[in-house]
């Protein structure tokens, strides 16, 4: 979508610059990638030439250029930039977000401090390429918290250019077969990228010394990491990144999206959290950006409408702030489609470009009505911690203000609870994406440790909801594929009784506090009993002299302790040894997994804060 | 090398110390020509296995005990392999569905069909049928058990089923009608003892007679266990006194000292001392239902008369939630907390009114 940078009339765009520079720099240093910037170059040329020719567009031009042109046009009404009939002069062309783009440090959304520590850091590499100095920067944070606008802001701040990885675009098969066919060879990403570091670490951004940009400072910024699956290709990335921050001579950073933070069980999740802390052991700084505020956000839109001259109300403003969730590329996006006038995709079936000008008049604003309905914006989500987090601590008003209403059924004071301190516990569930089945585990691994120390009634009560929940669940089991229907109602139904049963059995919880949620252990204990149930199916058929081939329950019961006391039974004890030593590794694993929940919920609570 | 139980196992009726009733029976019907389904019930330990491999010896001579493990791949609906061992000699072979879990259905169905589809390969056989040896058949799901049930009538002419259960109570009604039910009784304590006895003499070891009858008592006329004990206590003792001591199995240790922690407190930080120990029994595959039952006989002699149908019930109760649901923990658990309750308000006086 930059492309249409090229047409803004802003002659002091510095941010522009950078890009061109950055794309240039990228041809030369690395022609194989072909990123959005690179290829943008010749249409945006193209296109300048075409609106520099508009006023006296007529028959006489080609073909080619009306082919050219309609699409042109497709592409301005798809885009939807025609959306403010009071353009002030300039074009209204392009997305918001590329259009309001930061191209100063007071621009920035993000908060200051955090611009402060990053510039700082820009600065002190830039000063002196100290060798002790690491010069790797790893920046973390949500998507749209203005992490790579604040590279480039600082940047052009401090009057150095950046070159920018961007992960190529992925390669679909009719594409692959199409370059096969033309003799062009398949590079997997993570190849491309491990050379891309190779060449950087060993002849840096030198080989454009030719031209004068070379002068000013470059900084290197990794946008995303390319994709990994599997080990293999983790621990490749992981030796990559340790070479490049142990040897790079340029100031880089790389940026860390940390989308898939929601579900902590995700194995690639897990993977980015190791190689965060990877970096950091190779002496990478990091910066942790947070969600941006709801001030920032409302600033920073409110300027974009005073600047587009569309109308909003402050309340707006403030509705799609708050539904943004501290993401400022979707605000941007939520802004410019609300103030999108309906009318204008009738543009489609209109060819003749002078008409699609023509239509742009100023009194269209005032079809905005102010009941115009939110239909955008994201739902808000929740990470699984969040939600656990929310149940355990079962927050409840201090008194019950609906005690007076008439219409309320009555109820014994036993089973009288105050209302709960947060949305219905199914709307949460929603959010966070939970499954029936881990959200009862673990409800179950860390209930017990939010309870009062002598609540042992309702410590009951939630284990007989949580088992009435496990009981839902396994009605269906092995017929998941016949019955996918009653399966989902099944699912939510068990979820919910485990959740409300929770909440509800919980009648006395303990004072808010902090305490780490754990990961249910329950997975642990059913993966090793399956591996000693399967060693011990194994040791029956080939441990005795003869094949006694007793019941299951059998050997687990009476012949396994039988073979620990006689000390001998070389199969037997032996075996059994090992399943007890392998039961305490993964008991440390626990102790990992623990912290690292820790850390997330920690991280959880800041969120809250905010 | 050998246990005592393998190594003195009886291989032919005539050697079965007793229910030489049944024994007799066997061999009649062995002999007879003609054999029928069998479903051979009776608790752990009475001797059913060891029976029924006389009774095919019986039947097809020694050529049953020359036996092979095979491993078999079965390929479930949904693509999934599964590996499936069978012990099988020429005549029989011998498989526990129950090992596949959930997808003993598939395994009974393929290969119950192909072996009945293939007749008696040795002509000299005295029999024309081959006999299939299901053990766990309590342990077969409903589908499993009606896949089981159509094979026999199918099938009839070549093959012969021999079910192997600890209760009749978890099989279908179609199949306990279609087969012959053999009870066997769990031993007494006089005949452990005779056994434990007859074994000394042949291991050279040196009889006293009380602690036989101890390991008989604490066996819990479970004959595999007493044999077990009397080698682990032989064993472990240089000279054996009336005095010896009998451990208890390690899970049965630990069920104890829950037993001991769930009296001592009730309290929620409790169960979680709790859960630790029942999550280690579960990874030594102790069946989640033996633990429910030995937790709540220990129990029991700890808690006022009073108490103790109440616990019964909910013991029960929560035996059938474990049966229908997947995470045994929860139910077990649960069960650990109802206790808690009852014994808590119990001690504080307080009536329970509701549930």
């Amino acid at each position: 979508m930059r492309k249409r940078n090229d047409l803004v009339v802003l002659s002091s765009d510095g941010e522009d610059d950078d890009c061109s520079v950055s794309s240039s720099n990228r041809s030369y240093s690395k022609p194989k990638s072909r990123s959005l910037i690179a290829r943008s170059n010749p249409r945006g040329a193209k296109k300048a030439r075409l609106s520099g020719s508009r006023s006296h567009l007529s028959k006489e031009s080609s073909n080619a250029d009306e082919i050219r042109f309609f699409c042109k046009d497709f592409d301005e009404v798809f885009n939807g930039f025609k959306v403010s009939a009071g353009f002030g002069g300039s074009n209204t062309k392009g997305l918001w977000v590329d259009k309001y783009k930061p191209h100063s440090l007071e621009e920035l959304a993000v908060h200051k401090k955090k611009v402060e520590e990053v510039k700082v850091w820009f600065e002190e590499r830039l000063r002196s390429s100290k060798a002790e100095l690491s010069n790797v920067l790893v920046i973390t944070g949500q998507t749209g918290v203005g992490k790579s606008a604040t590279i480039h802001a600082i940047a052009s701040h401090l009057g150095a250019s950046v070159c920018e990885w961007n992960t190529p675009t992925p390669i679909i098969w009719q594409e692959h077969l199409h370059n096969s066919s033309t003799g062009i060879n398949y590079t997997s990403k993570l190849d491309e990228f491990e050379n891309f570091v190779e060449r950087i670490r060993k002849y840096g951004l030198n080989l454009s010394s030719s031209t004068e940009e070379s002068k000013s400072p470059t900084v290197l910024l990794i946008d995303d990491l390319p994709v990994m699956n599997g080990k293999v290709s983790f621990q490749r990335l992981q030796s990559c990144l340790h070479l490049l921050v142990q040897s790079t001579r340029i100031p880089t950073t790389i940026l860390l999206t940390d989308y898939i933070k929601t579900d902590s069980a995700d194995h690639s999740g897990r993977c980015l959290e190791e190689l965060q802390l990877c970096l950091e052991n190779a002496g990478a700084c990091k910066v942790a950006f947070n969600p941006i505020t709801n001030n920032s956000i409302k600033k920073t839109l409110s300027r974009i409408c005073r600047q587009e001259q569309c109308n909003t109300t402050a309340e707006q403003i403030d509705l799609i702030a708050k539904v943004s969730g501290g993401d400022i590329r979707q605000a941007i996006t939520s802004l410019q489609f609300f103030c999108l006038k309906p009318d204008s995709m009738h543009s489609l079936s209109l060819r003749d470009t002078t008409t699609t000008y023509s239509r742009e008049k100023p009194d269209e604003v005032s079809s905005m009505d102010d009941g115009f309905p939110l239909q955008f914006g994201r739902d808000e989500t929740l990470s699984l911690f969040h939600a656990l987090g929310k149940f355990l601590h079962n927050k409840r008003d201090t008194e019950n203000a609906m005690a007076l209403d008439q219409d309320e059924f009555p109820l014994q004071q036993r089973l009288l609870r105050l209302p709960l301190k947060m949305d219905a516990p199914e709307k949460i569930l929603c959010q966070a994406h939970g499954q029936a089945r881990p959200i009862a585990d673990f409800l179950h691994e860390n209930v017990l440790d939010f309870m009062s120390e002598d609540a042992i009634g309702d410590a009951w009560a939630v284990a007989s909801y949580l088992g009435d929940a496990d009981m839902l669940l396994s009605t269906f089991r092995g017929m998941l594929a016949r019955y996918n229907e009653a399966e989902n109602v099944l699912q939510s139904a068990a979820a919910s009784v485990a959740v409300r049963g929770v909440l509800f059995g919980n009648a006395h919880p303990l004072p808010s506090r902090w305490h780490a949620i754990r990961r249910p252990k329950l997975w642990q204990i059913e993966q090793s009993s399956l591996r000693n149930k399967n060693e011990m199916v194994k040791r029956r058929f080939n441990g005795y002299s003869r094949p006694s081939f007793s019941d299951f329950s059998v050997v687990t019961m009476e012949y396994t302790p039988v073979f620990k006391w006689l000390g001998q039974g070389i199969t037997g004890g032996l075996e059994t040894h090992q399943a007890l030593t392998q039961c305490n590794e993964t008991n440390d694993d626990f102790d990992k997994m623990s912290l690292d929940d820790k850390e997330s919920e920690s991280t959880d609570d800041e969120i809250e804060d905010w | 090398m050998a246990l005592l139980v393998d190594k003195h196992r009886p291989r032919t009726l005539d050697n079965l110390s007793y229910h030489s009733d049944l024994s007799a029976r066997l061999r009649a019907l062995a002999q007879s020509g003609d054999f029928p389904h069998l479903l051979v019930y009776g608790p752990s330990g009475a001797g059913k296995k060891t029976r029924i491999v006389a009774t095919l010896r019986e039947l097809y001579g020694p050529g049953v005990e020359k036996i092979k493990i095979d491993s078999r791949v079965f390929q479930t609906t949904s693509n999934r392999k599964l590996e499936f061992n069978i012990v099988a000699s020429v005549y029989h072979l011998e498989i526990t569905p129950s090992d596949v879990g959930n997808y003993d259905r598939v395994v009974v169905q393929d290969l119950l069909k192909e072996v009945a589809q293939t007749q008696q390969v040795d002509l000299g056989a005295k029999q024309r049928f081959k006999v299939v040896v299901i053990n766990e058949a309590d342990h077969l799901t409903r589908d499993a058990q009606a896949a089981l049930r159509r094979t026999m009538e199918k099938y009839s002419p070549n093959l012969r089923l021999i079910l192997l259960a600890n209760s009749t109570s978890n099989i279908i009604a179609p199949i306990r009608s279609r087969t012959l039910l053999v009870r066997v009784a769990a031993p007494s304590e006089d005949e452990i003892c005779q056994v434990l006895k007859r074994v000394g003499e042949k291991e050279h070891f040196r009889d006293v007679e009380a602690l036989n009858q101890k390991i008989a008592k604490d066996s819990g006329r479970n004959l595999r266990r007493a044999l077990l004990m009397y080698e682990a206590v032989h064993a472990q003792n240089e000279v054996v006194t009336e005095k010896s001591l009998v451990p208890p199995p390690d899970w049965e240790a630990l069920i104890a000292q829950i037993a001991d922690e769930i009296i001592e407190e009730h309290t929620p930080a409790r169960i979680l001392q709790v859960r630790a120990k029942l999550y280690d029994l579960l990874t030594h595959c102790i069946p989640a239902t033996t633990i429910l039952k030995t937790l709540t006989w220990k129990l029991i002699p700890k808690i006022d008369d009073e108490l103790k149908p109440d616990i019964i019930r909910w013991s029960a109760f929560y035996e059938h939630r474990i049966r229908l649901g997947t995470k045994v923990i929860f139910h077990l658990e649960a069960f650990v907390a109802k206790f808690m309750r009852v014994l808590e308000s119990y001690l504080n006086g307080i009536e329970l009114d509701f549930d």
